[in-house]
């Protein structure tokens, strides 16, 4: 995000300006209509940078946002309608919407796409249902009233209004250093593609929880404030669904998974809706420039400043790698010895053992008394006909599928129940077998995304940076792929793709690389240069296991071969004794083929 | 036990209706991916527009549907092509921008016809059929005798016609379909209708019992429970669901202390229990995720 200097200049110069506008307006304008509609801006802002952390950074889509504001208002209000009121509601009511997000978070944990907005529409209506028929508590529909403030009258609503700037403010704050951490970068990685974040070593429950946390504690602590301000509060006014809509709206408004664009978006919301103030029009009018901006670009409708420099600073980077990547088509020669990649000391032991795994989808077994192992150094090839289980395989031995019994067995590791980010954590590498990089993140992001652990300390350090980066630019020079490190992954043909996928899981450093289909797909010339870096890995000591279905390459790169058949495992040996093994013919050619027919056919 | 069956028919009753209403909120998930969370809405503005007919003619609102479903196929057609089309494949954005078309027609009703309670009131209206002790309102049977006849004929549609099968196979397998020569933009486009034209329907059948704007709230979360717990995107499913969820309904309002302050309740609880226990719903099967083309 090294955009032009002058622009940036100008976009902070502007950013610092507003704030500073906003921060003295209830001292320069003392009209307190105005001040009323800065300040349900100022609400609406808080409620739509939250959403934006939980649904534009980790692309779980919410419309249960407002509920926060409910439960923050009410914890304030249940209990300054008994003991007065104090300040320390505000953390208090910010916690307990928190705790609630986490809870709830906690339950939803699998849920997705779909079932997942659904599901947060029920929560909100849930929570309303219980603030109505919770009468002992809430006096359901009859509502709650706050004491009076105590603070002169001339004040107007002052406090309110500066309460919820603060609030903006650190919210905002909040959303910033998580866009720039390694923990924003988890968050994308999950909304780019959730398996494979798990896959590349992201504990992706301990982001989601806490992305859940940071989404709705300032959004609590907001909602104690209104409460207090509206002095006032019903289960029907404070758990209103159409706040959420309004949130969503100003998000994409400003720009989805920007930092300011939900601010500037909630600007414009409010401005629009205070320009008709009937009922039934304010309903129109929520709902049809949301409806518009969806329609537009179901992606983003209004970019804010930072995000047009980073896209012209990308169109840039687009047009000098293309230059690059005219140069770079020429054949590579002997690899660069990549020194970043540590070895992993002699081989000839054991280092993955299988013992009579198995899998069924319904009732279908695709992996069936699976038994075989792999020796440290070796280049592993997984061969067998469409269907006979090598991908599932692999999906159990990397954890994106547990078994319904069986043994995996890593590195003198029982690994078979652990999740996938543990295995990746324990030296676990794998490539899939149609790429899956995180198609918004720069090639770059995409090489430092994946994790070698899990500490807390670690979501609080920048996302690219340090040594790490290095290595990440090292590991791109080593495939080949310098030239793009800027460049949207999406934007790379397949071929390149598998490239970098290489790359990115030689990053977790692993001691074993499954490769699914490296070769599958891709043009000669880049195949040719990827078993050239397998080679010189695997010279380095690193472990390959490859599925693939070019036999040449597999005979060439590969001892021993393994073969499967209807899911267990019919053959192994050195590719050549494989291509005599009546069980190997018979199942590739069908039966009826005798030996000699085959072998003179 | 006289009581218990009396809530449970009058329970099933209101679930052939809710049937009715949620087969056009599947069909359309199923082929398309959509949710349309306006499903709810365009109920309701099917009630109003049997409403607005009967108050200017007098006509029996069963004899209305004849006009309140082309009505409201024509609506989802347009609908389809001025908005749908365009969310496609974006699960989150689509359930964001029926939602708001949710909100627009919310508020235009309430801008036309006030936010007041609305019903439809026929001769047969508070007249029952009696068997032993258990009652039966008029209107209740007949409505859900005709949303069973009209669910009738939307299946032996699906299952019968060139059209019902290109539905079904652009369902299954869209770019299977699409090879074997179904245009799939317009199929999409007639299912759409089609699903919105059950609200048409619906609405004529749902304007014997009071509404207003803001019913469509109602609407839609119950409506959603009842694809959520038959598996999404099955009408057989929507059919049994609807079903539970009229008796569900039924039975809480009867039998749980101040139940009728929970009956609203039900919809988001079946949501929750169901999506968090069997995502697949009840009756949806179980497929392989990791070959799943997305």
């Amino acid at each position: 995000m090294t955009g032009p200097p002058l622009r940036r200049i100008a976009y902070g110069l502007f950013v610092l300006a507003a704030t500073v506008v906003l921060a003295l307006w209830p001292i320069l304008n003392h009209d307190a209509y105005k001040q009323n509609v800065i300040l349900l801006a100022f609400l609406i802002a808080v409620i739509a940078v939250g959403w934006n952390i939980i649904s534009g950074f980790a692309g779980y889509v919410s419309l249960g946002q407002s509920a926060f504001v409910g439960i923050g208002a009410y914890t304030a209000g249940v209990i300054a309608q008994q003991h007065g009121w104090q300040w320390w509601y505000v953390p208090l009511g910010g916690a307990v919407a928190a705790g609630v997000a986490v809870l709830l978070g906690a339950v939803v944990m699998r849920v997705r796409g779909h079932s997942f907005v659904i599901l947060t529409i029920a929560f909100l209506f849930i929570m309303r249902l219980v603030a109505t028929n919770w009468t002992s508590l809430t006096s359901g529909s009859n509502g709650l009233s706050f004491p009076l403030a105590r603070y002169p009258r001339e004040w107007q609503n002052t406090p309110f209004y500066y309460a919820l700037f603060v609030l903006l403010v650190l919210s905002v704050l909040l959303a910033w250093s998580v866009r720039r951490t390694k923990f924003g970068m988890g968050l994308i990685a999950i909304r780019e593609d959730e398996n494979k974040a798990g896959a590349v070593g992201v504990s992706t429950p301990a982001y989601k929880l806490l992305a859940f946390a940071a989404s709705a504690i300032f959004v609590g602590m907001a909602g104690a404030v209104y409460g207090y301000y509206l002095s006032y509060i019903n289960p029907d006014g404070m758990f209103d669904i159409v706040l959420s809509v309004q949130a969503v709206l100003a998000v994409l408004l400003g720009g989805r998974a920007t930092i300011l664009g939900p601010v500037l978006g909630a600007g414009l919301i409010e401005f629009i809706s205070e320009a008709i103030t009937l009922e039934p029009g304010d309903l129109v009018l929520t709902g049809t420039p949301a409806g518009v901006g969806v329609w537009r670009d179901p992606k983003v409708f209004l970019k804010a400043g930072d995000e047009v420099s980073e896209f012209l600073e990308q169109r840039r980077a687009h047009r000098r790698s293309a230059q690059a990547g005219v140069l770079d088509l020429r054949p590579v020669g002997l690899p660069a010895t990549p020194r970043v990649v540590e070895g992993n000391g002699a081989g000839g032991r054991v280092l993955v053992e299988v013992k009579h795994l198995e899998k069924r989808f319904g009732g279908v077994r695709a992996v069936d008394d699976l038994s075989f192992s792999v020796r440290q150094g070796t280049i592993t090839a997984l061969i067998g006909p469409n269907g006979s289980g090598k991908t599932t395989a692999f999906n159990l031995i990397d954890g994106l599928m547990r078994p319904d019994s069986g043994e995996v067995w890593f590195d003198g590791e029982r690994i078979e129940r652990l999740r996938p980010w543990r295995r990746a954590h324990l030296g676990l590498g794998r490539t899939f077998q149609i790429t899956r990089l995180f198609g918004e993140m720069t090639v770059l992001e995409n090489l430092v995304a994946p994790l070698r652990e899990f500490r807390w300390r670690q979501l609080a350090a920048d996302a690219v940076a340090g040594h790490e980066a290095e290595r990440a630019e090292e590991l791109l020079d080593f495939v080949g792929m310098h030239a793009f490190a800027h460049e949207r992954a999406a934007r790379l043909s397949f071929g390149q793709q598998k490239l970098v996928e290489l790359a990115q899981i030689l990053m977790l450093d692993p001691k074993l690389i499954l490769l699914d289909e490296p070769a599958g797909g891709i043009n000669p010339t880049l195949i040719e240069r990827i078993a050239e870096k397998i080679r010189a890995l695997n010279e380095l000591g690193k472990t390959f296991v490859i599925v693939e279905h070019n036999i040449p390459l597999v005979a060439d790169l590969c001892d021993p071969v393994i073969v499967l058949a209807r899911g267990t495992c019919i053959a192994s040996g050195t590719a050549a004794q494989i291509q005599r093994d009546p069980l190997v013919l018979d199942a590739y050619l069908g039966e009826g083929w005798t030996v000699e027919e085959a072998v003179t056919a | 036990m006289t009581d218990f069956i009396q809530v449970l028919v009058l329970g099933l009753l209101a679930g052939g209706l809710y049937a009715l209403a949620a087969s056009g909120l599947t069909l359309v998930f199923g082929v398309m991916n959509v949710i349309n969370v306006a499903h709810g809405a365009l109920l309701v503005l099917g009630a109003y527009l049997t409403w607005l007919f009967w108050r200017r003619t007098g006509a029996d609102p069963l004899l209305l549907i004849l006009v309140t479903t082309p009505v409201m196929f024509a609506l989802g057609w347009v609908g389809y092509k001025l908005f749908v089309q365009r969310v496609r494949g974006a699960p989150a954005m689509s359930v964001l921008l029926t939602f708001s078309l949710a909100l627009v027609i919310q508020g235009i009703l309430g801008e036309i016809w006030s936010n007041d309670f609305r019903t439809v009131i026929t001769s047969y209206s508070n007249h029952s059929f009696t068997i032993g002790s258990i009652v039966l309102p008029k209107e209740r049977v007949f409505a859900c005798a005709i949303a069973i006849v009209i669910l009738g004929l939307l299946w032996l549609m699906l299952t019968r016609t060139w059209l019902g099968r290109a539905i079904r196979a652009s369902a299954e397998n869209p770019q299977g379909a699409a090879l074997i020569g179904i245009e799939l933009g317009s199929v999409a486009a007639l299912t759409f209708a089609i699903g919105v034209a059950t609200t048409g329907a619906g609405g004529s059948l749902i304007s014997f019992s009071s509404f207003f704007p803001s019913t469509h709230y109602l609407w839609i979360s119950r409506l959603l429970g009842i694809i959520v717990l038959g598996g999404m995107g099955s009408l057989s499913g929507a059919f049994v669901g609807a079903l539970l969820m009229g008796v569900a309904e039924a039975m809480v309002a009867k039998y749980v202390p101040n139940g009728l302050a929970w009956v609203t309740a039900v919809p988001y609880m079946v949501i929750f229990v169901v999506l968090l226990v069997r995502p697949r719903g009840i009756f949806g099967a179980w497929t392989r995720e990791d070959v799943a083309t997305v």
